[in-house]
């Protein structure tokens, strides 16, 4: 099969290789309709992420169609078409139980990695690196699933895949981000970065209550985009200095939430953007927090901070006592999508919210590298790129090469 | 882990000769070695092989040191001590929970059969006897291992303890306690290993290096019989059957 492999820093190719099989009693195998390139696959094409090795298939947002069923499957047939949560849960540990899916005991075959670098491990990720379990990934033509009673949600009859390959991922990260705000009426949240996950999590705070949105990043087609499908005043935060304008435009009070749709590659402003990436790159910090201590100083006493955006390692002038001084609480992780996915699918389906609105580019699988390097670049007026691993190079539509070869 | 009074006991005791931590044999054989090195070391910086000859002689002095004061600054470095061998085990620990009440995870356990199913370093535990079993494990490089071990404890539910008896390739105790965890959380299976090395100062050189991935593969062990018992099977990232 063809499948988008990862070789090194800024180096993805789609590669020939293997079908997968089923492997363990209780998988499925995927034959993958859609698929997208997500901000965090950035981390990894950086080469932020460490565990990679060469020829690991990248991706984590996909959907398609049931064509194989181990023995021990029980909710799934062939012919059935699924959405494939992005963190891999094995349903049955405590965490699990818990509705903690993506801290899943069970499913990370390589959870000493983490155990040693961070004391404990979440579970296995589809396509994240050896860290989070070595798992190929979908962006290919098939994917091996497995857990597959625990996770798969099916698509109801008439909903195109495209509708719902959002809900692989993002829609549930940015649904999650905000319902860790605890939003009550009249309330004002705050959101750093108007990519794919912070558009997703505008969304969801609208549809949750929230009085107001803003929207904070620094690319106008991005904002632009906040402020038409999310209803989300905007700050540009190389026009504006964000914590004064946020504090002016809440009568001196703060947004009661802030969430980080940035993470580790955050980019900063003046001497202090400088000064992270100078220690980012001598690896003496490996994640650059400039959002991080804008949301912490920004937010209203006793509000609540909710980081979506990836981390991975070490961050420095972390304002601690920002955080103890106004008694601010702290929420972070990744998405617990199996929680998620049955309520948000219906509201897709319903068409209360359409998440979908935001992808820009459908493209053939085999257009990968140079989609990656478009994404990258925010080339294009580039949101959300959805990949067809269906779709053969030839029939696609021409100029992302073009673009991407910048 | 915490060291016991005996320990800290020992320790002090140590200090008076702490510059000793190379045994008798070690030490003639390093009089004899590091003389034979230095003169090798002289021999080639006559020959104008400065670098070479240098080291040699350096290498032959530290160990002529070593063989005449007893003290070796490696050894020091690595803990490893060649004059007070006897009775000093390494050991093991590592805890895991487990969701599934201790009679069932005891019940596993003593079906001592199933450990290679979990544990990497066997290959494989034959029950010979009521209490007794023989064991056969795979170290790194394919070295291999066989012993026969004996039950001590057996309190069904809550702890299996055994110890290799005979010639072991390997002397080695263990024991598992298996506790109810709080708020219905199932069990804490606690694994303890004491091993004895062998071939007295080498296989402790060896034996020390290796401390650090055994207690990794004991945690992965454990992983792995979590795995078997909550989910029925071990997880794998593999894509293929082969």
């Amino acid at each position: 099969m063809r499948a988008v492999c990862w070789h090194g820093k800024h180096d993805v190719r789609v590669d020939e290789v293997a079908d997968p099989q089923i492997v363990s009693m209780g998988d499925v195998i995927v034959k993958v309709a859609l698929t997208c390139i997500c901000g965090s696959d950035l981390h990894l094409y950086n080469g932020y992420v460490p565990t990679m090795k060469k020829g690991d298939i990248m991706g984590h947002e996909f959907v398609g169609e049931i064509i194989e069923v181990g023995s021990g499957v029980k909710r799934f047939h062939v012919g059935d078409r699924v959405i494939v949560p992005f963190p891999i849960s094995c349903g049955v540990c405590w965490y699990c139980k818990h509705e903690l899916w993506s801290l899943c005991d069970n499913s990370n075959p390589n959870s000493w990695m983490l155990e040693h670098l961070y004391g404990d491990t979440g579970g296995g990720i589809f396509g994240y690196s050896h860290m989070y379990g070595g798992f190929s990934g979908g962006q290919a033509e098939y994917v091996r699933v497995p857990f597959a009673d625990v996770g798969l949600e099916k698509i109801p009859d008439g909903i195109p895949y495209e509708q719902v390959v959002l809900l692989t991922d993002i829609f549930p990260t940015g649904y999650q981000a905000a319902d860790n705000c605890n939003i009550n009426p009249g309330d004002t949240v705050a959101v750093w970065g108007c990519g794919p996950v912070g558009l997703m999590a505008m969304m969801s705070a609208r549809h949750l209550g929230a009085e107001r949105v803003i929207g904070i990043d620094r690319f106008p087609d991005r904002l632009q985009m906040a402020h038409s499908q999310c209803r989300a005043e905007v700050l540009n935060y190389e026009e504006v200095d964000v914590a004064e304008a946020l504090q002016n435009m809440t009568g001196g009070r703060g947004p009661d939430s802030c969430i980080d749709a940035v993470g580790l590659e955050a980019v900063g402003t003046g001497i202090e953007g400088i000064y992270d990436s100078v220690k980012q790159t001598l690896r003496l910090e490996n994640d650059r927090a400039s959002a991080l201590r804008q949301l912490t100083k920004a937010c209203r006493k006793g509000g609540t901070l909710s980081i979506v955006g990836v981390y991975s390692g070490f961050i420095d002038k972390f304002p601690m006592g920002a955080i103890f001084a106004k008694g601010l609480t702290l929420h972070a992780g990744q998405a617990h999508v199996h929680k998620y996915l049955p309520h948000l699918v219906k509201l897709v389906a319903e068409q209360q919210l359409n998440p979908s609105s935001i992808i820009t580019h459908r493209l053939p699988l085999e257009q990968a590298p140079g989609a990656y390097k478009t994404f990258l670049n925010k080339q294009d007026s580039c949101i959300k790129i959805v990949l067809n691993p269906q779709e053969s190079a030839r029939t696609a539509r021409p100029g992302i090469e073009e673009a991407g070869a910048v | 882990m915490e060291p016991s009074e005996t320990e800290r006991g020992q320790s002090r005791e140590w200090r008076r000769d702490r510059r000793v931590n190379v045994g008798p044999a070690e030490r003639k054989a390093s009089v004899v070695g590091g003389a034979a090195l230095a003169v090798s070391g002289l021999r080639c910086i006559s020959k104008r092989d400065y670098a070479s000859g240098l080291a040699m002689m350096i290498a032959g002095g530290m160990l002529l040191y070593r063989g005449q004061t007893g003290h070796c600054g490696i050894y020091d470095a690595m803990g490893v001590d060649t004059v007070h061998t006897h009775n000093s085990a390494l050991t093991i620990t590592k805890a895991v929970t487990i969701g599934l009440p201790p009679q069932e995870v005891y019940e596993f356990w003593r079906n001592l059969e199933n450990l290679p199913r979990f544990m990497r370093h066997l290959e494989s535990v034959q029950v010979t006897g009521a209490r007794t079993s023989h064991w056969k494990a795979v170290g790194p490089g394919g070295i291999s291992a066989e012993w026969d071990a004996e039950m001590m404890e057996d309190t069904p539910g809550q702890q299996i303890s055994w110890h290799s008896v005979g010639e072991a390739d390997v002397p080695n105790k263990g024991s598992v306690e298996f506790k109810e965890a709080p708020g219905h959380r199932g069990t804490e299976v606690k694994v303890t290993i004491d091993y004895y090395p062998p071939g007295g100062g080498a296989g402790k050189v060896a034996a020390k290096l290796a401390q650090g991935i055994n207690a990794q593969q004991l945690e992965e062990d454990l992983k792995r019989l979590k795995q078997i018992l909550e989910v029925g099977e071990e997880t794998t990232a593999r894509r293929t059957v082969e």
